[in-house]
């Protein structure tokens, strides 16, 4: 392997900037890009460097705009990608169908820092996801649960994050994805070998990442929060929960100052274990992102669905 | 819930030779991981291990002359925690969301004053943060500490499809004849060592100082080879030979452009408890 973030010791090396395995890491918030308002695209990005963000993902729409929208959600405008990647000094990501390997392939031409093979795009393979070893580019996958954590990294992801419900501003289904992974890491720490074959099988893992996950109690490589944060608190729960860093979007940019709560969530996310200093970064954010309950006649559907 | 992974994490070397309980000769020395953002848990990892290895419990307890030292590592978000600290490893993660976050915690101006006192070692983002001037700042600028001597570029190799991995060799390590596996992601690159006029004007004035003291000399510890430079022009034969160096010491404080947290190698982390916490520690404990 030649890729430094994909390679390593018995815990991945975490991408710069996403980094830190066990460890904290600010936001990263998508820059947006209006399709009215000329180069929103790059006003976000640096809204997010600004803030403190360590990466930003590059991104046409937040999901709360691609669920109001609806139609097909693809990868983004390179040129649009290329505006942000000058615009900022920080890591630019950007998003591609599932199992869409050319959008990958044009995202690497262009040399984007990393890749998110997201379910909030509209899936351009139904069974399968990209082989991410043929890229040097290093890639993050969601994942609901340990099962389909380690079938992304045994793809090649560097990263996993939560899935979460994108563009809901509701965090239940990250909790819910974070404390399910959780929960089968502890159980396949408890097994001997036999029990880890087993496990191994019903939930669809490869045997050695899993028995890699056992020894270590925690995934192979650093683990994010993602789908529906949208205030400090939010971000330290997840923390708290055991995640090594934080996606925000919608949450940012449909909040009433978005400067502010980026800021605020970014350190919340640096302390999450510092109740006087959370309380702090809380006040006075303006108004929060209105929200989504989730069900499965919301507007746009469970995103979450989609992955295999 | 995550275990508590902040809590400190402490090895009594001294308890073979002061079998008696005799703990007031006891030296502690905590080193410090700035935990604001980037690659400090693997700090700590790799401070654990070398801590309990015999070679350095044996080489620290000879440089010592047998005055029985503890050695603890810490992770430090606030000014409390860094005021516990011998030394703090500023760790790899992005220069522009640390810096923000140092100024955010109110740790900026204690830091400064800490490093007129302690050991720092900076590792990637953290060599940005320790260095004079940034060759590319993000938009509006960027705070650096200015402490060591050296204009640094930010990403110089390029985006993270550019990153790579090299094998170095490192006569000053532990076992110099081992190659040292350097992680290079998103690596600054060393464009100019400045000269000590220069980076005495551009060094902040530490209060009760005098302007004349001069910076120590800079000692430079490892450097890559000419084929793995990044490609472009120099402005002259000292830019040149300042590009192919990857870690360097000036006084008490070092710098890598690299990342030996991401690796099972201990030995980088050996040689800055060794050859710049404890002569430090020590001077101070005598004064």
């Amino acid at each position: 392997m030649t890729n430094p973030s994909l390679s390593g010791s018995s815990m991945s090396p975490a991408p710069q900037g996403a980094a830190g395995s066990a460890a904290s890491t600010p936001s990263v918030a998508p820059a947006r890009s209006a399709q009215k308002e000329g180069n929103l695209g790059t006003f976000g990005a640096r809204i997010a460097e600004e803030a403190g963000a360590c990466a930003v993902m590059a991104l046409e729409r937040v999901p709360a705009d691609i669920r109001a929208e609806g139609g097909v959600a693809r990868m983004s405008d390179p040129n649009m990608i290329k505006q942000i990647v000058d615009a900022v000094t920080i890591p630019v990501m950007a998003k591609v169908r599932i199992g869409h390997f050319v959008e990958a392939q044009i995202l690497q031409a262009i040399g984007i820092d990393y890749i998110d093979e997201s379910e909030v795009l509209t899936p351009a393979d139904d069974e399968h996801h990209i082989n991410k070893h043929n890229f040097k580019v290093p890639f993050v996958c969601g994942a609901r649960n340990l099962g389909e954590a380690l079938r992304r990294i045994s793809e090649g992801a560097a990263f996993i994050r939560t899935k979460g419900e994108a563009g809901t501003g509701n965090v239940v289904e990250a909790v819910r994805h974070e404390r399910a992974v959780n929960a089968e890491i502890r159980r396949a720490a408890s097994m001997n070998e036999e029990e880890l074959y087993a496990f191994a099988k019903d939930i669809g893992a490869p045997f050695h990442l899993l028995k890699e996950t056992a020894r270590l109690k925690r995934l192979p490589v650093v683990n994010f929060a993602a789908g529906g944060i949208a205030t400090p608190a939010d971000a330290a729960l997840m923390m708290q929960l055991g995640c090594d860093g934080v996606f925000v979007g919608s949450g940012i940019f449909h909040s009433g100052d978005p400067a502010k709560r980026a800021r605020a969530i970014v350190q919340a996310v640096t302390h999450y274990n510092n109740p006087k200093l959370l309380a702090e970064v809380s006040e006075d954010l303006g108004a929060a992102m209105v929200g989504l309950t989730i069900s499965d006649d919301m507007k746009g559907g469970k995103l979450a669905k989609r992955g295999w | 819930m995550r275990l508590e992974a902040d809590g400190v994490h402490g090895v009594h070397l001294g308890q073979w030779t002061s079998q008696n309980g005799d703990h007031s000769q006891e030296l502690e020395v905590v080193i410090g991981v700035l935990a604001l953002q980037g690659a400090f848990a693997e700090h700590q990892d790799i401070l654990q291990r070398l801590f309990v290895s015999s070679h350095f419990r044996s080489a620290t307890s000879t440089a010592a002359h047998g005055q029985p030292l503890k050695f603890t590592s810490i992770t430090v978000r606030t000014v409390e925690e860094l005021e516990r600290c011998s030394a703090l490893i500023i760790p790899g993660g992005e220069s522009t969301t640390i810096a923000l976050l140092l100024r955010l915690s109110n740790l900026l101006e204690p830091l400064q004053e800490f490093t007129l006192h302690k050991p720092i070692w900076g590792t990637c983002a953290g060599a940005i943060l320790l260095s004079t001037e940034v060759a590319n700042p993000k938009k509006g600028g960027q705070e650096v500490l200015k402490r060591i001597g050296v204009r640094i570029e930010r990403n110089g190799w390029g985006s993270q499809v550019e990153s790579f991995e090299a094998h170095m060799d490192v006569p000053m390590l532990r076992n110099p004849q081992r190659p040292f596996l350097g992680v290079f992601i998103r690596a600054p690159v060393v464009v100019s060592l400045l000269d000590a006029i220069s980076f005495n004007l551009k060094a902040p004035q530490p209060l009760n100082h005098s302007s004349t003291i001069s910076p120590p000399p800079i000692e430079i510890v490892a450097r890559l080879p000419e084929h793995l430079l990044p490609s472009q022009t120099c402005d002259s034969e000292d830019d040149h030979n300042a590009q192919s160096v990857v870690a360097l010491r000036q006084g008490r404080h070092f710098l890598t452009t690299f990342h030996p947290e991401l690796t099972d190698d201990d030995r980088f982390h050996d040689f800055f408890v060794r050859r710049c916490v404890l002569p430090s520690v020590l001077a101070q404990d005598h004064s």
